[in-house]
């Protein structure tokens, strides 16, 4: 249990790494617990999303979308797809039980980069109906 | 006005839909195999054409890659052919030629049957309905050695722009010497294949791709899945078209919009950039011309290897075909910029929707959502830092894992 607890990335770390990726985003640490905001924008063409991520040490990270708010839903859905709750706009990112995410993992290399990937095929979603990126139901 | 980023993803956004829009190569392939069995047919030794060496090859936009698929998917794809026949009996006229031809096609049980009632310049034999497509058959007469002509003109070194020699005689029943006149220099001259190699020049865009001139004329030219931005705008335009004016005899016809882009293309490599070029300039490629006839100045549009033809003939006649062209070049010229002022993937796809139809706009971002996430799979995808794009160039690699399920 120790040895993984030491190799369990700091929140300091955490979150000066998203600044150093995303120099207009801010953060807060505050109870043990990092809250990051920052703009993603997943292709040269796409839309602008804020999102914030709160990660909370020895839990799993969660990612909001905040705007916009409410999010379009493809035609015919009730709701979106690969969250947690769709009015909250919480994703689902990874996968929990098969360990795809990790306390030792940078959350601005794993976390972000997937949640682009989700806001990309969210608009796929909303163009074409259909959820193209994938992913465990 | 777009980056250069901007316009890779708009392109490739177009690209895509071009993809959609092209018959795919096992349509392709089987109208190759179809109409290569109406030439061996032709030209078997127990033909009364046999001494003439029949040959079948392709022309319009299936030898331009410009096909489009119909907007209806159950109506048939056209097949634009040339049969050419090397010589001719000299007291032949040219309603000899067409019916040596028709009635060689009528030995043969199954075409027999196939045969659509005698066009004007063709004839049209009509598959069964899973085929979906029919062939337009053009019975012609080319000069002996023509074959090795139309190489040399096609192959990557020809420099020279003599389209006449290209030209071949063709039979049409509103020719007023059609039942008369056995000398092939007075019959109606055509020269599709002049017609292509202008094409190609022009929208060749490098060396490389220039090998697509010579397999143009081949009788049986390969499938080719890659295609030169002029193409895919014609391919584009066509279809937007094809959406206006679903049927309508008056629509703006495919040679008309194919001679106008080419016109206007200034061999742009990327396809947007062509695109919004040649929507805007296309027009301006129409002529005013004086006719001594009526004492007017009529609209012109030259066939560009015989400036004596005009594609917009018919317009003197029907004036709703001229109105109906400038009417689809205004549509044209509002639902591109409109398209690309849109940002979010979702908004652009859904502004295409009206233009170039629901069913293949969602294919064609089906097809990109599918790439983006083979992408990621492969290991390829990274993200910018700074904006969180995503691209096979981004400097954050994407690292694998999967979305998970709803609640």
């Amino acid at each position: 249990m120790g040895m993984i607890k030491r190799l369990d990335i700091p929140l300091i770390i955490q979150g000066h790494k998203l600044h150093s990726y995303f120099p207009d985003s801010k953060y807060s640490i505050r109870c043990n617990t990092l809250v990051w905001k920052g703009y993603l924008q997943p292709s040269e063409l796409s839309s602008r999303y804020l999102i914030k991520v709160v990660y909370q040490r020895e839990k799993h990270p969660n990612v909001y979308v905040l705007e916009p708010k409410a999010l379009i839903l493809a035609e015919g859905k009730t709701k979106l797809e690969h969250v947690y709750d769709s009015p909250k706009q919480h994703l689902c990112i990874y996968y929990k039980r098969a360990k795809e995410w990790d306390a030792t993992k940078l959350i601005a290399d794993t976390i972000i980069p997937w949640t682009s990937e989700w806001l990309l095929h969210y608009e796929y979603w909303v163009a074409t109906g259909t959820w193209h990126g994938g992913g465990i139901h | 006005m777009l980056t250069q980023e901007e316009n890779k993803q708009f392109s490739e956004i177009l690209e895509t839909l071009g993809e959609t829009l092209d018959i795919t190569e096992t349509q392709y392939n089987a109208a190759v195999s179809s109409y290569k069995a109406v030439g061996e047919w032709l030209a078997k030794p127990e033909s009364s054409l046999a001494p003439y060496k029949p040959e079948i090859r392709p022309q319009g936009s299936f030898m331009l890659g410009t096909m489009v698929r119909p907007v209806n998917e159950k109506d048939d794809l056209d097949i634009d052919l040339v049969c050419e026949l090397t010589g001719k009996n000299p007291s032949w006229t040219q309603y000899h030629l067409k019916q040596v031809v028709g009635n060689r096609l009528k030995d043969n049980e199954s075409y027999k049957k196939m045969l659509d009632e005698e066009g004007r310049r063709c004839w049209t034999l009509i598959y069964s309905n899973n085929a979906n497509y029919h062939l337009d058959i053009l019975p012609s007469l080319v000069c002996n050695g023509y074959n090795t002509v139309l190489e040399k003109a096609f192959s990557a070194k020809a420099l020279s722009n003599d389209f006449d020699t290209l030209s071949i005689r063709i039979t049409d029943k509103e020719q007023g010497n059609y039942f008369i006149d056995p000398v092939a220099e007075n019959w109606m001259k055509s020269n599709p294949f002049g017609y292509a190699k202008w094409f190609f020049n022009e929208a060749s865009i490098d060396f490389r791709k220039t090998i697509m001139l010579s397999e143009s004329v081949n009788p049986v030219p390969k499938y080719q899945k890659e295609k030169l931005p002029l193409q895919r705008v014609v391919q584009i335009l066509k279809r937007h078209r094809d959406m206006m004016f679903n049927g309508h005899e008056d629509k703006p016809i495919s040679i008309i919009i194919t001679t106008l882009a080419t016109k206007a293309y200034k061999k742009e490599t990327s396809i947007i950039d062509a695109l919004i070029s040649i929507s805007i300039n296309m027009e301006n490629f129409i002529e005013s011309r004086y006719d001594y006839d009526s004492g007017k100045f009529v609209k012109w549009i030259a066939n560009p290897v015989n400036p004596e033809e005009n594609y917009a003939d018919k317009w003197v006649e029907h004036p709703q075909r001229e109105m109906n062209f400038y009417k689809w070049i205004e549509q044209v010229k509002h639902d591109i910029p409109n398209i690309l002022q849109q940002r979010g993937l979702q908004n652009i796809c859904n502004e295409m929707k009206n233009p170039f139809g629901e069913q293949v706009i969602t294919k064609t971002f089906s097809m990109l959502g599918e790439r983006s996430f083979n992408l990621r799979q492969s290991g390829s995808m990274g993200m910018n830092t700074g904006s969180g794009i995503l691209s096979s160039v981004g400097t954050v690699n994407t690292r694998p894992h999967n979305f998970h399920g709803n609640d």
